[in-house]
């Protein structure tokens, strides 16, 4: 790719997109989450603000704006604000080689996933760097166990992801999506079904939801790495949670659900349409399933998701191979 | 092994039961009530422990009462005083702080005659101590209709709001 003017607009703009695109999911989010919430618990959720509550996701954020930075003392200045910066910035380039259209990707890299895979591991060095910085027992105990879980549920994400890699032959996530068919029985979750549910265990892991959000643990740790912020620190860290979930939902469309091709007529609402499919069943999932303990958080991955996925990894180069 | 590995499927089918749980849940019906919109019934106060009040012995605001004291004395907090009439056994004055109430029942279960029980007022609302320092025997009269509220008259409110 030639770095001329006209591809550092497409990526200026790329980047505005994805921001925009980053705090209206966010708020959409919120109010998603709240409401499905409610409704598992048999009660109406948000209700008063708006029309059916509709405007109390824009209240939440509107009172995260005004709140007082609350700083603790003996913190480590820099770090202390570099990591909600690093837990939001990077994200915006993973938003990069996703691929909306066959020819609606900002950055049309042949490394895709390669990129994504790369980057993100920025997202749990912010809540590393988050929990050391502000000096609290809570950040301290959060962010071990951020690292812990993040070496822990990267492996067999990324060796699920590998399996479609080698049928593909790409690391290109159009690539990827140009191989699948339009219609459910085409796509790749019908040939991986077994990397598709290890995706979706360790997507849950990864992005440090319930019941795997041992992190920020509230009835453990507080809050976890973030305790001691307030205000748009802990936004930041906030919004790039919603984000880094839209993220491997829209690598899960495009991966197993066939991005954006779908029955009739293909598109980027497909792509939306399928994400937030995903995201709904991350917030189904969060509402329905107590958190696990530590312990058994690293079980499920070093007992059962690292082996089955090697397996599955085996099995596959060796049809690709042979047949 | 084998066994390690039926235990799994079942747990993992026991994820998906409870995903059919709160999927069901999701869809029907909510259970709570919208208080200032909607109220909810009488059935479902039944069970509800609100301030104490005399059990009317006929319509003329007469009480089953015989100022015996046991309630007083079984109340932890010391919050019912009884004082009892010049004539017969009927008590003079039966005076009750609910700011000191924990709604434990001992005077309930304690009471020989069955005068007392707990109301089902869950619309009570009050601006002051005072008003929550109940005169039971005034309230009993006021729910036979013999006497118009008191100045600081906590069932009035309590209909207002309700």
């Amino acid at each position: 790719m030639d770095l001329s003017i006209a591809n550092f607009a497409q990526i200026i703009i790329a980047c505005l997109l994805v921001i925009a695109l980053m705090v209206g999911n966010a708020v959409v989010m919120v109010y998603v989450e709240r409401k499905a919430c409610g409704f598992i618990q048999r009660r109406p959720g948000p209700y008063e603000v708006g029309p059916r509550g509709i405007l109390q996701a824009v209240c939440d954020s509107m009172k995260l704006l005004g709140k007082q930075i609350y700083v603790p003392g003996n913190i480590d200045w820099i770090l202390y604000f570099l990591a909600p910066v690093l837990a939001f910035f990077p994200v915006l380039l993973l938003y990069l080689p996703i691929p909306f259209g066959r020819h609606l990707t900002a950055m049309n890299v042949d490394e895709g996933i390669l990129l994504i895979l790369a980057f993100s591991g920025l997202g749990v060095v912010s809540n590393i760097l988050a929990g050391w910085a502000s000096n609290n027992k809570y950040g301290i105990l959060g962010a071990a166990r951020a690292v812990s879980q993040a070496v822990a549920y990267e492996i067999p994400m990324i060796m699920a992801l590998l399996a479609i890699v080698f049928l593909t032959g790409s690391l290109s996530l159009t690539e990827i999506v140009e191989r699948q068919g339009s219609w459910p029985w085409q796509w790749n979750i019908v040939v991986q079904p077994l990397a598709f549910f290890i995706y979706l265990v360790s997507l849950v892991g990864e992005t440090n939801r319930a019941p795997f959000d041992l992190p920020e643990a509230e009835s453990e740790l507080t809050a976890g790495f973030h305790t001691e912020y307030s205000g748009m620190g802990f936004a930041l860290f906030f919004l790039s949670e919603y984000a880094n979930m839209l993220l491997v939902s829209f690598v899960c469309a495009a991966f197993f659900l066939g991005g954006y091709k779908g029955p009739f007529m293909d598109g980027f609402w497909w792509m939306f349409i399928k994400a937030y499919a995903v995201m709904v069943f991350i917030v189904w999932i969060r509402w329905t399933f107590p958190r696990v303990r530590f312990d058994q958080l690293l079980n499920i991955n070093w007992r059962w998701l690292l082996p089955l996925s090697i397996l599955n990894l085996w099995v596959t180069a060796v049809i690709v191979r042979f047949i | 092994m084998i066994k390690a590995v039926v235990d799994n499927l079942k747990g993992l089918w026991s994820l998906v039961v409870g995903l059919s749980v709160t999927g069901r849940f999701f869809l029907s019906p909510q259970k709570t009530v919208h208080f200032p919109r909607d109220v909810v019934g009488p059935e479902i106060l039944e069970s509800f422990r609100g301030p104490l009040e005399l059990v009317p012995a006929d319509d003329q605001g007469g009480s089953k009462c015989i100022s015996c004291q046991m309630c007083a004395r079984a109340c932890p907090g010391d919050c019912i005083t009884v004082v009892k009439g010049d004539a017969g056994k009927a008590p003079k004055e039966y005076k009750y702080d609910f700011t000191l109430c924990c709604l434990c029942a001992a005077c309930v279960e304690s009471c020989p005659a069955g005068a007392i029980r707990f109301s089902h007022r869950v619309y009570m609302v009050a601006r002051s101590r005072e008003e929550l320092r109940l005169d039971l025997l005034a309230d009993l009269r006021e729910r036979c209709g013999l006497e118009p509220a008191p100045a600081p008259a906590p069932a009035d409110k309590t209909k207002a709001v309700a």
